[in-house]
């Protein structure tokens, strides 16, 4: 199902809503879900823009609420590889999450997310895992046109860690009887890092044109300094699109060009900043001694003073680049010839520079990635009409080339800080391991023919044959054959529908299909190949060593995914209430994974190959509600709510006449720091049979006391075979997944007069946390060295123990943002309007969970799923204000 | 007829053009034929690649110098070093306390990373000698080259099943790349045993007669001399290693025999002797002060017979067991980090008499001195003076939490040392010639002969008295603190038989008399993926 969301961008919302605006404002059908659903609270990239709008899209926030970019999934997981990143196609350009992060939100017209296999046929293997299609503003013959738009605000900590005071880690290491550090300050550790942050958007657009050519060009600024005291992106913007229309409309031709200069001083080692503030002893002065150092405890080996960690900087520099023309062709009245092409470059520069007061020698790193992406594509339409009779036909041939060329150095040994990683050469040091490029360049050719039958405007058939070829596969498996189906009925238009009063939009759905993906496969998979790899010394002098790189895999192809999908839309009582619905299911097979093989006779324990199976289901509902509707006033209700589970299905399969059967349970997350290293403090698992990411636990029994008065975890003896082995298969069960079973995402807006108020609230429910904070801040036994949470000395716990005593409901409802708007009553005529706003973000979390915040990373399968192990950034809102203008 | 005639071979040019576009070409990878065309890129992508695996600085990677590995599971699991839990240190989810109480478990995933590392070598080793045999038929090399090339390659391989012999027992034997999952299958130790004397004995001939531990051609590599030492430790150690079946009791064992130089020993001690008596003809001698063998440069000692070349400028060997070992501020104190863990048992610390110079040379046993000499301090202004005696296996809770435990010293320290201290120019020690001598002592003590001489050497400079009259216990006893964290401990142990008694916080485990922990499982892991195994002795259960 087509869900086009037109969520209309801040600059647009600040419309004022007029009559007509205000009847666009309601819910006509669900195919074309007009509701202005942007978020209306600040956004601060155009990926935020989209959270918690459409069922089966999930944006997490990052650790630093800021959208996290790896982390948008359509409708879940379904490569254990990766690849899971939907397409993101902006005006037509294959682009990617990271530049649509990068995308004014003012200047993003509309999104519309593409989910079935059907509607996903025109993109390929590239759409699998589902597109993002966005549109962006062009300018409108006619008028000329300005607007601007402004943002400012504050960021501020609402809630955070609550750590013992320096007086309480005095006291309670002295009734320990522990020799501890007292330098006889007083410091608020936690706090010591963080600031009041501060956020400023500014955009302008001036647009204009004739009936036959238009033009937009804008440039957008944001500025964002976060509440930890170094951490600040900025983002600088350009866009400009021009549409010419010429022959009498017989030719088209649309130039696009988008560029984006972006800055990050990012914090390195997020947990080890997070954990030092935590648990560094609070009778530590905050700030720098006289000299500049940082009075250190080396026995706390695994933090060191947080404020000197801030001296660190690790900053990220994206510049992009991006140029499109599309060229339409009117042959005959029935024939569209299309030709696109585009040209994207992209570099990025990575550097950091760790001081010797805080990185023993000192390292300063420089690395410099270019990406340049060519596509060109020729398509054909056919339309034809006749009678009730409506038949298109499109043909299309399109080639795609990401050329990627990077290099980096390190240096070290550094006697002056003065330099940083402005001059790599003032370390003294530059270790082999530390310089290094790499390049690769694979290609894909696809084909496609499709066909689209109507009849009536009821009933709809269409057909897509899909054939792809990726560089990337074993030269006899290159290519791939993808076709899909979809058919649908629109039920209103029979005669026995049409005539029920209450009932306005009745329509069903169905479709069925094939896609590959390739996505997250890296190039050479295939190739056995060698690379330089470490020194050895020959005839006395050290050379460079070469070593074949992994087990190559020349029989590699496509991961298959199957997906059907059935669905309905319904609206009633004059479309004030409309009802989605969607049922799909889909099976990946041959999928595409780094699965564990024998050595011997591997030389590595890893091949990358098509072995297992997955499957994941899920249902989406969406509903909208206008229950107040005036002239005056209105009120919107919207909420998509959906389940979806995935299941590992196999990781087991026949390679090169030998069966491979990869481990069925192994472990994805696991905690860290002291105490922590090796052993079993694996969490959460993926496991044959279940959904991907589950917890794998030993159960605790309940607290039992060790006899010095202090008390341990007790261990269940779950096996039943007389003794404690936690180790894996032994005394361990599954105690509950990772990621959530249902999303729910609403949104109520309400407007009187000049006046609205809207709030996005947004949950996820039956998944579970591991708070592997708690387990490391409430054992007593960190002390003297790590601080522990005010409340350890009441609980008395001296243990850290991995069991399933701190793992805990994960169920969470969040008000995302309230806002209140006021369009000001127009009082010149050059001004078209005025729009203020007040917005907060992040304004409260419902939930039962212990920890700082239950959003944590329970979406992506990586080192982090499930666990909220000291990285959390402190809950902080957003209070903003918000200027639009229109002239 | 025309159209066609034009669309056929415009769709055939499409599709070729297509496929030639679809072709990869890597830039920073090649294949290898690519990158060997001479005799000096043969070189380094097969010998010269297998000798820069020999060490490591990933976690099980490497035969010394890094963590979980090889060296771990041969010395923590002994009398010699453990890993106290110190509070919120070094519990690790119980690894290191389950490593020296013997209850360590199939699936542990460091046991099968020390696994997949040994063979990753030998399938290496097996490559290289295709790679080898490919560029002699090419004639890119004379056959002569290729005989010793072909030699040395054997010899490393045979070197890494000797680490699999001795901690798995009953390993496949792979020997070729193309070998085909199916057909692997265990052998028996004594077959996995014979293998190695005879890829050793094969080798021989065309092996170098050089040195390996010195700079020049063959500094670092498998010499003559290496697998001489090789097969005098196969001999030493054959009466564990030929039995098939160590759990039942019996200590039968298979028929050894060993030709060299012309003759056949049945006896495995008439061979050690007769091979450390070949070894001291190649000009070794014990070095007057034993820490010379540790010199930031020891490449100048002649005691040293194998050892993993380390450079901080040019290598990216590690070796962290100083940087696990010493106190957080002591290490702060000499410019490095320390993560203050690795502790000697009290065993090791005990068995040095009075004057004897090794102890304050291997272990740090009181007050924690810096690079010029002075006092480290403590951060809270106490000096820092280790506890040897209030070591324990967790002391969680006692005064002397971070303090307890004699420390790592043996090398000496590098004042350039570089990533917290784990790159230093020390070349790690795996063999030298005071084990030559200590080999023959027991070999002519084993067969009632006077030992003294050899021991008496090992002493004498040692500055202990020699003994009148050696037992087999003097040997053992002289063996931990000669060779003391030098990750010979667990293979002279199970040797003496040893290994499964009781020892300061350690019990015996219930049926550990029967011997099932002087080998360890099979990781599940292995079995798991290849369903030819079986596990060992007394893990089935796993």
């Amino acid at each position: 199902m087509k869900a086009l969301l037109t969520v209309l961008a801040l600059a647009v919302f600040s419309v004022s809503l007029s009559a007509q605006q205000v009847d666009s404002l309601r819910l006509k059908d669900a195919h074309t879900v007009t509701e202005k659903q942007m978020n209306k609270g600040f956004v601060s990239s155009g990926l935020g823009a989209l959270s918690g709008q459409s069922a089966g899209v999930t944006i997490t926030s990052g650790a630093n609420r800021a959208a996290m970019l790896s982390a948008v999934r359509v409708r879940g997981t379904t490569s254990l590889t990766g690849g899971n990143d939907p397409l993101v196609i902006i005006d037509g350009v294959t682009s990617d999450l990271s530049t649509l992060g990068t995308l004014y939100p003012g200047d993003i017209e509309s999104f519309t997310i593409l989910k079935d296999a059907s509607e996903t046929a025109q993109y390929g293997s590239r759409g699998a895992s589902g597109v993002i299609q966005v549109v962006t503003k062009k300018g409108q013959g006619g008028q000329f046109r300005i607007s601007y738009d402004g943002t400012a605000g504050f960021e501020s900590v609402c809630k955070n860690l609550d750590m013992l005071s320096a007086a309480g880690f005095r006291e309670w290491n002295r009734s320990m009887g522990y020799r501890f550090m007292d330098l006889g300050y007083d410091s608020d550790m936690p706090a010591s890092i963080l600031r009041t942050g501060s956020v400023q958007n500014h955009h302008i657009a001036f647009s204009g044109g004739t009936d036959d050519a238009h033009y937009r060009a804008s440039i957008g600024l944001q500025d964002h300094n976060t509440v930890v005291r170094t951490n600040a992106y900025r983002n600088y913007s350009a866009k400009l699109d021009i549409g010419q229309k010429a022959f009498g409309g017989r030719v088209e031709v649309d130039l696009g060009i988008f560029g984006s200069l972006q800055s990050a001083a990012e914090l390195h080692d997020m947990q080890h900043l997070f954990y030092s503030s935590a648990a560094f002893n609070p009778t530590f002065p905050t700030g720098a001694n006289a000299d500049g150092s940082y009075s250190q405890i080396p026995s706390a080996s695994q933090i060191n003073h947080p404020v000197s960690l801030l001296e660190k900087s690790y900053n990220t520099e994206n510049a992009h680049f991006n140029t499109h023309v599309r060229t339409l062709l009117r042959l005959t009245d029935r024939l569209a010839l299309t030709a696109f092409g585009s040209y994207s470059v992209n570099f990025v520069d990575l550097s950091h520079f760790f001081p010797t007061i805080v990185w023993s020698h000192g390292e300063a790193y420089r690395e410099s990635v270019k990406t340049k992406d060519i596509l060109g594509n020729v398509s054909l339409d056919y339309k034809w009409t006749r009678d009730r009779h409506d038949l298109s036909l499109t043909a299309l041939a399109e080639a795609q080339r990401t050329t990627t060329d990077g290099f980096h150095v390190t240096s070290t040994d550094f006697s002056t800080n003065v330099f940083g990683q402005a001059a790599l050469q003032s370390g003294a040091t530059l270790p082999w391991e530390g310089a290094g490029s790499s390049w690769t360049d694979p290609r894909m050719v696809s084909f496609l023919g499709g066909a689209t039958y109507g009849f009536a405007g009821k009933y709809s058939l269409s057909v897509n044959a899909r054939a792809d070829a990726s560089s990337k596969f074993g030269s006899r498996h290159r290519w791939g054959f993808f076709p899909s189906a979809s058919v649908s009925w629109n039920a209103i238009k029979e005669p026995f529908f049409r005539d029920i009063a209450w009932l306005d939009n009745l329509k069903f759905n169905a479709g069925y299909g094939y896609s590959g993906n390739q996505d997250a496969l890296g190039p050479y998979n295939s190739m056995q190949l060698v690379m330089p790899d470490g020194i050895a010394y020959y005839e006395g002098a050290p050379l460079t060593v070469y070593n074949i790189v992994r087990n190559a895999n020349p029989d590699l192809r496509w991961e298959v995914r199957t997906t059907a999908n059935v669905g309905m839309e319904a609206a009633f009582a004059r479309n004030r209430i409309v009802f989605t619905a969607e049922f799909y299911s889909s099976r990946t097979r041959d999928m595409l994974y780094l699965y564990d093989v024998s050595v011997p006779p591997f030389a590595f324990d890893k091949l990358m190959a098509n072995l297992g199976k997955m499957s994941n289901r899920g249902l989406e509902f969406g509903l909208g509600l206008t229950p107040v509707e005036t002239r005056d006033a209105q009120l919107n209700l919207n909420f998509n709510l959906s389940f979806q589970q995935s299941r590992l299905v196999s990781l087991s399969g026949w390679y090169n006449d030998t069966y491979i059967e990869a481990p069925s349970m192994s472990p994805i997350s696991t905690l860290n720091g002291a105490g922590f290293h090796g052993g079993y403090n694996d969490v959460v698992y993926q496991i044959v049979g279940e959904p991907l990411g589950v917890f794998y636990l030993p159960h605790c029994t309940g607290l039992v006391p060790k006899g010095d008065g202090t008390y341990g975890y007790g261990i269940a003896d779950l096996d039943g075979d007389g003794e404690i082995n936690v180790s894996d298969g032994h005394d361990r069960y599954i105690a509950g997944q990772a990621t959530p079973k249902a999303m729910l995402g609403s949104n109520i807006s309400f407007r009187y007069r000049h006046f609205d108020i809207s709030c996005q609230v947004n949950g996820a429910f039956g998944h579970k946390i591991y708070n592997g904070t708690s387990l490391t801040y409430m054992n007593m036994a960190s002390l003297p060295f790590y601080n522990v949470l005010s409340e350890a000395p009441q609980r008395k716990i001296s243990d850290q123990e991995v069991t399933d005593y701190w793992l805990e409901k994960g169920d969470y409802l969040n008000i995302d943002y309230v806002t209140v708007g006021w369009n000001l009553p127009l009082f010149a005529s050059l001004v078209r309007n005025i729009r203020l706003s007040l917005s907060v973000n992040n304004l409260a979390t419902l939930t039962a969970y212990s920890g700082l915040t239950p959003m944590i990373n329970s979406f992506v399968v990586n080192g982090t799923l499930g666990l909220d192990d000291k990285i959390s950034f402190p809950v902080y809102r957003t209070y903003t204000m918000a200027v639009s203008i229109q002239f | 007829m025309m159209r066609k005639a034009i669309c056929i071979p415009a769709a055939l040019l499409l599709l070729v053009s297509c496929n030639s576009f679809l072709e990869e070409h890597p830039r920073d990878q090649k294949t290898e034929g690519e990158v060997v065309t001479d005799a000096k890129n043969l070189y380094l992508a097969t010998l010269g690649n297998l000798y820069s695996l020999f060490g490591g600085a990933e976690d099980s990677q490497g035969i010394q110098g890094t963590y979980r590995g090889l060296y771990d599971f041969n010395t923590f699991t002994t009398d010699e070093a453990l890993i106290p839990t110190r509070g919120g240190d070094w519990y690790d989810g119980g690894f290191w306390q389950r490593l020296y109480l013997h209850t360590w478990e199939a699936g542990d995933s460091y046991l099968n990373a020390t696994w997949n590392y040994l063979y990753k070598v030998i399938v290496m080793a097996n490559r290289s000698l295709q790679t080898v045999a490919e560029a002699g038929k090419s004639g890119m090399i004379g056959s002569e080259e290729e005989a010793s090339l072909t030699a040395e390659i054997r010899a490393v391989r045979a070197y890494f099943y000797y680490y699999l012999l001795d901690m798995f027992g009953r390993v496949p034997i792979v020997d070729r790349l193309d070998a085909n999952m199916n057909s692997l299958t265990q052998s028996s130790r004594s077959e996995v045993f014979n293998f190695v004397r005879n890829e050793l004995l094969e080798s021989l001939p065309s092996l170098s007669p050089q040195k390996s531990n010195v700079r020049g051609e063959y500094y670092g590599r498998m010499t003559r001399p290496v697998a001489l030492f090789l097969l005098a430790k196969l001999s030493l150690n054959a009466s564990v290693w030929l039995d098939d079946d160590w759990t039942d009791g019996k200590g039968a064992m298979a028929p050894f025999s060993l030709t060299v130089f012309g003759e056949t020993f049945t006896d495995p001690m008439d061979a050690v002797i007769t091979l450390c008596k070949e070894l001291s003809s190649y000009q070794y001698v014990l070095e007057e002060n034993y820490q010379t063998n540790f010199d930031v440069y020891n490449e100048g000692s002649r005691e040293n017979i194998l050892t993993i070349p380390m450079d901080k400028q040019t290598l990216r060997t590690q070796n962290q067991n100083i940087f696990r070992s010493r106190h957080y501020d002591h290490a702060a104190a000499v410019g490095g980090c320390g993560e203050n863990g690795s502790s000697a048992t009290l065993e090791a610390i005990r068995s040095y008499p009075e004057g004897d110079l090794r102890l304050n040379i291997n272990y740090w046993t009181g007050a924690a001195t810096d690079l010029s000499g002075a006092q480290v301090y403590l951060s809270t202004g106490e000096p820092l003076v280790y506890q040897p005696l209030s070591v324990a296996l967790d002391l969680t809770g006692s005064p002397d939490e971070k303090i307890a435990g004699a420390r790592m010293k043996k090398y000496v320290p590098d004042p350039n040392a570089a990533k917290d201290g784990k790159l230093m120019d020390n070349d790690i020690v795996i063999f030298r010639y005071a084990d030559v001598l200590l080999m023959a002592a027991e070999a002519k003590v084993r067969k009632g002969m006077d030992g003294r001489a050899e021991i008496n050497a090992v002493r004498t400079r040692a500055g202990i008295a020699p003994l009148e009259n050696v037992t087999l216990d003097d040997i053992l006893a002289e063996r931990l603190r000669e060779f003391a964290w030098e990750g010979l401990r667990r293979q002279d142990l199970i040797r003496f038989g040893a290994f499964t008694r009781p020892y300061s916080f350690r019990p015996a485990l219930p049926d550990e008399e029967n011997g099932f922990t002087t080998v360890f499982p099979i990781p599940s892991n292995a079995l798991t993926l290849n369903p030819n195994l079986t596990q060992n002795y007394g893990y089935e259960d796993e």
